[in-house]
């Protein structure tokens, strides 16, 4: 039997503890405001005092925290961009995403043939809200959550809309500013690529068998 | 001639402090709820043309700047006298009812007008905070806008109902003391006999503490102006110096209600120190309004908005069943203490109070641990009483 009214004074006190913890343990309670990664020592070290002038701002790697997650991005696996992109334009996220705000283009070669790369891949800035579905979804990897939080544009229309090649970075980029869950993806992506190699491998020995089997009795029947 | 004069030296002190304080009170409540959300709050505005921050404490008068400068725009449909005239309606009663706060300045004499010398003091602080509710209306009616007019009504709806528990509350005090006057309530809490240390005061200061919340209309109260769900309610088409006149309003009648609850229960400006200096006693009455209203906005930080459904219920089978209730407490303890001696008892007195302190100590406490037993069993069950039947709820994808 709980106390009336026991849920109140439990929020409370959590929020009570956060607006104390604030002034006493700036580090842990105020972690929107921490810089400790960053790319260069050019920034302010003061706490909240980003930015006050031109020039303050911070650049593309930097990071608020590793847990900062706000806008999805696309891998790939170093080297030309569009030659090791992971995503195969499978629309997935697409059709999964709330607010869709993902807009995907298949690529197709000169033969009318589908190659596995997205054409156009667009995310509306202004229409996504940060939900992380299309990393849930994505069956391949290759949709990740980027921690760049300098969205901001003059451009309404058009600046907006991050097209293809803005979203697409490296995975050295990813294990840089998510380090802990990069490598827990690429085991996961390891473990999953050697369970299907060991599934292809038993699938090849089993249709070797079949043959072996098979040409036995087809001499077999020769013999009778 | 002299009698201006007076209104004047009894009037514009209370403007003036409280137009500041509310001034402070707004950056307050951002800083405040800033530090609970893992932010910093406002920081930036300080002294003009320099980076000398202050803690932010510019923010108000850079808001205030804002607010004059912005364009005053009024829909086409609008109904543009009482579009003007509802902002002004909002300010006036709840600045008026400051008057009737026992503040006892300094340079007020004996002949000062004193508005809380009145002997229906506390009724009039409910009359006209009543008015509220008709500027709220007025503004959501008059500005031709659906989410101004779901605000309007909702408003009317929450403030009728939750002024029945907070006047029903103010009257165990009102039996406790014998008397309206705001000053003569004020004075029967000297020393440390504030009514909040009774059990029926204790479980009337809940409660008004709570219908206040709602007569205020803030968080988690605060449905009439929801912004995640009709924009701001009654002001979404209040821009300008309209809006900053609502909300000045808004916090003024923060104060007023906080000072009531203060006067009532929290033992109005008594305090240590006040018989060496005297003028201390505005200093605890504004300390004590202070305490309050930083309970407020702890409690705007923590709780999520209600349901309307909630809200309604909440004011109608819990709140007001407990309150009258309670009244029977405050009765029957009364009656149980004072036998045969009660016609023999002084009437203009502090009835109660005099029998309390008659009391030896058991009787005390058996009266604390019944009395909130009682309230503490009806308020169980009406919760039980008032459970909707519905399942609980089956999350999809959280745990």
């Amino acid at each position: 039997m709980s106390i009336l009214g026991g849920g109140i004074f439990k929020g409370m006190a959590v929020t009570l503890r956060n607006f104390v913890g604030s002034y006493i343990n700036k580090k842990e309670r105020l972690p929107t405001n921490d810089y400790s990664w960053r790319a260069d020592g050019a920034l302010p070290q003061g706490i909240g005092d980003y930015p006050k002038e031109k020039g303050e701002q911070l650049s593309d790697t930097t990071t608020v925290t590793e847990y900062s997650r706000n806008f999805p991005m696309l891998l790939h696996d170093g080297g030309e961009p569009m030659d090791t992109v992971r995503c195969v334009a499978c629309q997935i996220c697409e059709r999964e995403c709330p607010p869709q705000c993902i807009y995907i283009e298949k690529d197709y070669d000169e033969n009318g043939k589908y190659i596995k790369r997205p054409a156009v891949f667009d995310i509306d800035v202004s229409v996504c809200m940060s939900c992380q579905i299309c990393v849930e979804v994505c069956p391949f990897d290759a949709i990740v959550m980027n921690s760049q939080f300098e969205l901001s544009t003059p451009d309404r229309f058009g600046g907006l809309l991050v097209r293809r090649d803005d979203l697409l970075k490296s995975n050295d980029y990813y294990h840089k500013i998510h380090p802990e869950e990069a490598a827990a993806r690429d085991q996961k992506m390891a473990v999953e690529k050697a369970a299907k190699e060991a599934k292809k491998k038993a699938a090849a020995e089993k249709a070797k068998a079949a043959a072996e089997k098979k040409a036995a009795e087809a001499a077999k029947e020769e013999a009778e | 001639m002299s009698l201006v004069t007076d209104i004047l030296i009894a009037t514009v002190p209370l403007m003036l402090i409280f137009a500041t304080l509310f001034a402070f009170t707004t950056w307050l409540e951002r800083k405040a709820l800033a530090r609970i959300q893992n932010r910093i709050g406002p920081n930036k505005v300080g002294i003009p043309c320099t980076r000398i921050g202050l803690f932010g404490l510019g923010q108000p008068a850079a808001d205030g700047i804002k607010m004059i400068f912005k364009e005053n725009i009024v829909p086409r449909g609008a109904d543009r006298l009482f579009h003007l005239l509802a902002p002004i309606l909002a300010l006036i009663p709840s600045m008026l009812v400051l008057c009737f706060l026992p503040l006892d300045f300094p340079w007020l004499n004996e002949n000062s007008v004193k508005a809380f010398l009145l002997d229906g003091a506390v009724i009039f602080f409910f009359a006209i905070t009543g008015l509220n509710t008709l500027s709220v209306f007025m503004a959501g009616w008059a500005s031709r806008n659906k989410y101004s007019l779901l605000g309007g009504m909702r408003a009317v709806a929450q403030m009728v109902s939750y002024e029945i528990p907070l006047v029903l509350s103010a009257v165990i005090v009102v039996m406790m003391v014998g008397s309206l006057n705001a000053a003569e309530i004020a004075n029967a809490q000297a020393g440390w006999n504030w009514f909040v240390f009774t059990p029926w005061g204790f479980a009337a200061f809940v409660i008004f503490f709570i219908a206040a919340l709602a007569e205020t209309n803030r968080s988690p109260f605060d449905l009439p102006e929801a912004e995640s769900e009709i924009i701001a309610g009654y002001f979404t088409e209040y821009s300008g110096f309209k809006f900053a006149l609502f909300f000045l309003a808004e916090y003024i009648a923060m104060f007023a209600i906080s000072g009531l609850a203060v006067t009532l229960f929290l033992g109005g400006g008594h305090g240590p120190g006040l018989t060496d200096a005297p003028w201390l006693s505005v200093i605890w009455f504004l300390a004590k309004i202070f305490t309050l209203i930083a309970v407020m906005i702890w409690l705007r930080g923590t709780l999520p908005r209600l349901r309307v459904d909630q809200l309604m219920g909440f004011a109608w089978k819990f709140m007001l069943p407990l309150s009258i209730l309670n009244i029977f407490i405050a009765g029957s303890a009364l009656h149980l203490m004072a036998g045969d001696r009660l016609a023999d008892l002084e009437e203009k007195q502090p009835v109660l109070r005099q029998l309390m302190e008659g009391a030896n100590l058991p009787v005390v406490a058996g009266l604390w641990f019944g009395a909130l037993l009682i309230l503490y069993v009806a308020a169980k069950g009406l919760n039980q009483l008032n459970r909707p039947n519905v399942r609980p709820r089956e999350y999809k994808y959280a745990e």
